[in-house]
């Protein structure tokens, strides 16, 4: 029984894993402001303050961040609207 | 220049004097003819429009290919509405105001950042607080940067306080 349900959880994993293998990543840049890069995150991704602030300075401490996962085409989406706003910004594939 | 609230209405207003403006329009011309000529060798457009894929050089191109023309025209629209908007005469015409609403404030916000990485490109500014500018070369670009960067955060102020 409960063998069974570890296993649909796992396989429940994985079919989620498969589902949002791409990812956006904002990289760290030595010219935009940080509170621009926070009001970007809020106002595109709709983020709370929380979030984006915390999305903002983990690019700005570690280099950079995933700031969104999903599908290969809203990724690029997301990319190309960062872009728009002068980010920095990537698609990579998620490690699985 | 002042940068404020807009009196009954989100957005917000800018006050210039007419050296800061025709320094704007000025700048913005430039931004636009960066976009417009598009040299490929020119490092300013990578931060303009930078790689989406670093490591996979198809899907870069592919990426560019869809991507390139529609990012450049946004940029270049949003360069020519502050050019446009900043444009005087001549010195000496007292001030110039404008009113810009949430939307138009955006355009300002990515211009100004459109301006800023051109000018970063420009003076050499790679790591942050490290300063391998000529400065010889670089002082009237390098106080155009701050000076941007100074209007854009105080537009961020008006249109985003932290203290709300």
């Amino acid at each position: 029984m409960t063998s069974t349900l570890e296993q649909q959880a796992t396989e429940l994993r994985e079919r989620i894993a498969a589902e949002v293998p791409w990812r956006t990543v904002v990289w760290d840049d030595p010219v935009n402001l940080m509170s621009y890069v926070s009001y970007v995150f809020r106002t595109y991704f709709g983020y709370p303050r929380e979030k984006a602030e915390r999305l903002m300075l983990q690019v700005h401490t570690e280099g950079r961040a995933v700031v969104a996962t999903g599908n290969r085409e809203a990724m690029e989406r997301h990319v190309e609207a960062m872009h728009g706003y002068g980010l920095q910004a990537t698609v990579s594939r998620a490690e699985s | 220049m002042i940068v404020a609230g807009r009196s009954g209405g989100e957005g917000v207003r800018l006050v210039l004097e007419s050296e800061e403006a025709m320094l704007l329009s000025e700048l913005a011309d430039q931004v636009d003819s960066v976009l417009l000529l598009g040299e490929a060798d020119d490092p300013a457009l990578g931060r303009l429009l930078p790689n989406a894929y670093p490591d996979d050089m198809s899907a870069s191109h592919e990426f560019a290919r869809y991507t390139r023309d529609s990012l450049v025209d946004g940029k270049r629209q949003a360069a020519q509405r502050v050019r446009d908007a900043t444009a005087v005469e001549s010195a000496g015409d007292g001030v110039v105001q404008i009113e810009l609403d949430q939307s138009e404030a955006w355009g300002w916000l990515t211009f100004l950042t459109d301006l800023r990485l051109i000018l970063a490109e420009r003076v050499g500014i790679i790591e942050e607080g490290e300063d391998t500018a000529d400065e010889t070369r670089d002082d009237y670009l390098r106080a155009a940067y701050e000076w941007a960067g100074f209007v854009q955060g105080s537009m961020l102020e008006v249109l985003d306080p932290t203290d709300s």
